[in-house]
């Protein structure tokens, strides 16, 4: 991969450094400790990255084998309205995890937890950067409805957890649990949603992807190496982090995974147009696999810490019939056992939208009795919140057919964009006083092969 | 009929692939080290997934070769192509899947800038050794030495 960063306009430069001052004030933590966290890694860079060696021809669609296009003027109507919208979405994820994250990281049980969870906001920064120089190295004011590129960056940066296009980005984190299952099976939807739009026709939305994957699989990591020890300490005793908890933020965060895919039954377009290579349930059939199989390594991680001196075969076995039979073997109960909830349950959006099925795919004809399931396999500090309350309300709506189950979906989540600022001391991007005031983004110098790009080393 | 074999693919490294590389190198060496390898894989990972990689066969990954780009160590101011750790299944041997990693991974290195391939080995692991020299590794004018403390 050949690289080539870039910066974008300095306005919205300050514009994200005073969205930082607000919604990450860990930053300047991360640099401070950079080098004894993360030694010989290069210095972070808040920079636009492009892979320069990204085909100049379109790889699918109706255009297969036309050159790939490099400014939305090329774009038709249509078309550019679809992939400007993929680009805010994309922008309000990158935004939306920092926001989410900020809240429950100084909970981390370890500093190497902490300090890997910071790099990886810190990265997703990076490519809210990235989708701003998407937005602002060209001119889309032609296809946004009228809506002006600094206002397109600044309703980006007033979104906050709630508000956000996506609901995986709305729900608050409960814990500590939650940035580590979210950067696991969340940012896990992320790497396939990177992955596909490699081929994208407009070609430096597809030189962005390589770039950004690279960073993503560490944000998996930052998911699954913790977990893998958290399930160890357990096997072994400790009473802090068990199983159970962890099989509730994920009973919490998978169904909203697979939702991130689109419905099951679209993604034509995407293809159609070169934007993505596969449709949204091929995608999202992928992810479920992969998933599954991550939940199966830690089961064995979590057997074989709590039975050393069994051999791998025989742990494979006690995991086999654990799951088929659902009882208890040697001493390990089928709840101690990680299992992917059911595709259908708790969806609110897609196919099985709003269907009444448990955790393990039951049907459940009562929708008390669905709440009550529930508030059994979700975790309990999330079932006192506002989006558990409006699902509730929705349910029972639909279980009674007062609203169907399309209009549930269109209905949630019904928390509204503020129609002001949420910062009450800026107002964005057009507020921020370039000339004297403007925050700076910390510890910013010069990167010595990107000159003028800010990062966290001296030179 | 023929049966047909089923296809080696070699892939960047990931996440998920934590718990087949510990089961390789407990089957090479005996010891069970989920630890060692969780903060292994998630520095090269870390690193770059794309220098390192792993080989599946029927959808199972049978090796690993992991390795990274650097410069600036040991005199060494060019930056190099390492390769670090490998392994495969031993019940997958013979297929060609330690030359299959490697000619991904020395692709790779080639195109992102490498000129040079490097790595260290242990003379008294002779398998490792052989393949090494097997794929093009010889003798560098850099020699490994070491003084034993207390």
């Amino acid at each position: 991969m050949k690289v080539e960063t870039t910066q974008i306009p300095k306005k919205y430069e300050d514009a994200i450094a005073h969205w930082v001052k607000h919604n990450f004030q860990d930053l300047p933590l991360l640099g401070k400790y950079w080098d004894k966290y993360f030694p010989q890694d290069d210095a972070f860079c808040l920079c636009a990255k492009l892979d320069l060696s990204t085909s100049h021809v379109q790889e699918v669609g109706e255009h297969k084998g036309q050159p790939k296009v490099e400014d939305p003027s090329a774009l038709t109507e249509d078309a550019a309205r679809h992939l400007l919208t993929i680009i805010r979405a994309q922008a309000s994820t990158e935004f939306g995890s920092i926001q989410q994250h900020q809240v429950t990281i100084e909970r981390s049980p370890s500093d190497q937890d902490k300090f890997w969870v910071l790099r990886v906001m810190a990265e997703e920064l990076r490519h809210g950067y990235q989708m701003f120089h998407m937005l602002t190295s060209r001119n889309w004011e032609k296809h946004s409805g009228g809506v002006k590129t600094e206002d397109m960056v600044e309703d980006v940066l007033t979104m906050e957890t709630g508000t956000h296009v996506l609901e995986a980005f709305n729900l608050p984190y409960d814990s500590f649990v939650d940035n580590v299952v979210f950067s696991g099976v969340i940012d896990r939807v992320g790497k396939y949603q990177l992955t596909m739009q490699k081929v994208c026709a407009y070609r430096p939305f597809a030189q962005s992807m390589p770039p950004m994957l690279r960073e993503e699989a560490f944000h998996l990591a930052t998911g699954v190496v913790p977990m893998r020890r958290w399930l160890e300490a357990a096997a072994q005793g400790d009473a802090f982090i068990t199983p159970e908890q962890i099989q509730q933020s994920l009973n919490k965060w998978i169904p909203r995974g697979l939702e991130m895919f689109g419905d099951e039954r679209g993604g034509d377009t995407n293809l159609k147009l070169g934007f993505k290579d596969m449709k949204n349930r091929e995608a999202q059939s992928k992810y479920w696999d992969e998933v599954a199989k991550l939940l199966h390594d830690l089961n064995l991680r979590f057997l074989r810490a709590r039975y050393p001196s069994k051999s791998p075969e025989t742990i494979e076995r006690m995991l086999a019939a654990l799951l088929r039979d659902r009882s208890s073997a040697d001493g390990t109960s089928y709840d101690e056992i990680l299992k992917m909830p059911h595709r259908e349950f708790f969806r609110r959006r897609g196919e099985p939208a709003f269907r009444m099925v448990s955790v393990e795919g039951d049907p459940i004809a009562d929708v008390e009795e669905y709440i009550r399931h529930l508030a059994r396999v979700l975790p309990q500090a999330y079932l006192a919140s506002r989006d558990m309350a409006q699902y509730r309300d929705l349910i029972r709506k639909v279980a009674a057919r007062e609203v169907t189950p399309e209009q549930a979906a269109m209905k949630s989540p019904m928390m509204k964009r503020k129609a002001e600022s949420v910062c009450p001391c800026s107002k964005g991007v057009r507020w921020v006083d370039v000339d004297g005031g403007a925050e700076k983004l910390p510890q910013v110098a010069t990167n010595e092969g990107t000159p003028g790009a800010p990062t966290f080393h001296a030179p | 009929m023929p049966v047909e074999a089923p296809e080696i693919t070699v892939r960047p490294l990931s996440d998920v692939d934590i718990d087949a590389i510990t089961r390789i190198d407990e089957k090479l060496t005996g010891r069970y080290r989920p630890d060692f390898w969780e903060e292994r894989v998630a520095y090269y990972i870390r690193r770059d997934p794309e220098s390192s990689r792993v080989a599946e066969l029927g959808g199972e990954v049978v090796g690993f070769m992991l390795g990274d780009m650097r410069g600036g160590e040991f005199g060494l101011e060019e930056t190099s192509g390492w390769i670090e750790r490998f392994g495969v299944d031993p019940a997958a041997r013979g297929k060609g899947i330690g030359r299959k990693l490697f000619d991904a991974l020395s692709e790779y290195f080639k195109a992102s800038g490498a000129h040079t391939l490097r790595t260290f080995v242990d003379t008294g692991q002779t398998e490792t050794a052989t393949f090494l020299k097997a794929v093009g590794f010889g003798p560098s004018a850099l020699t490994a030495l070491e003084q034993k403390l207390g």
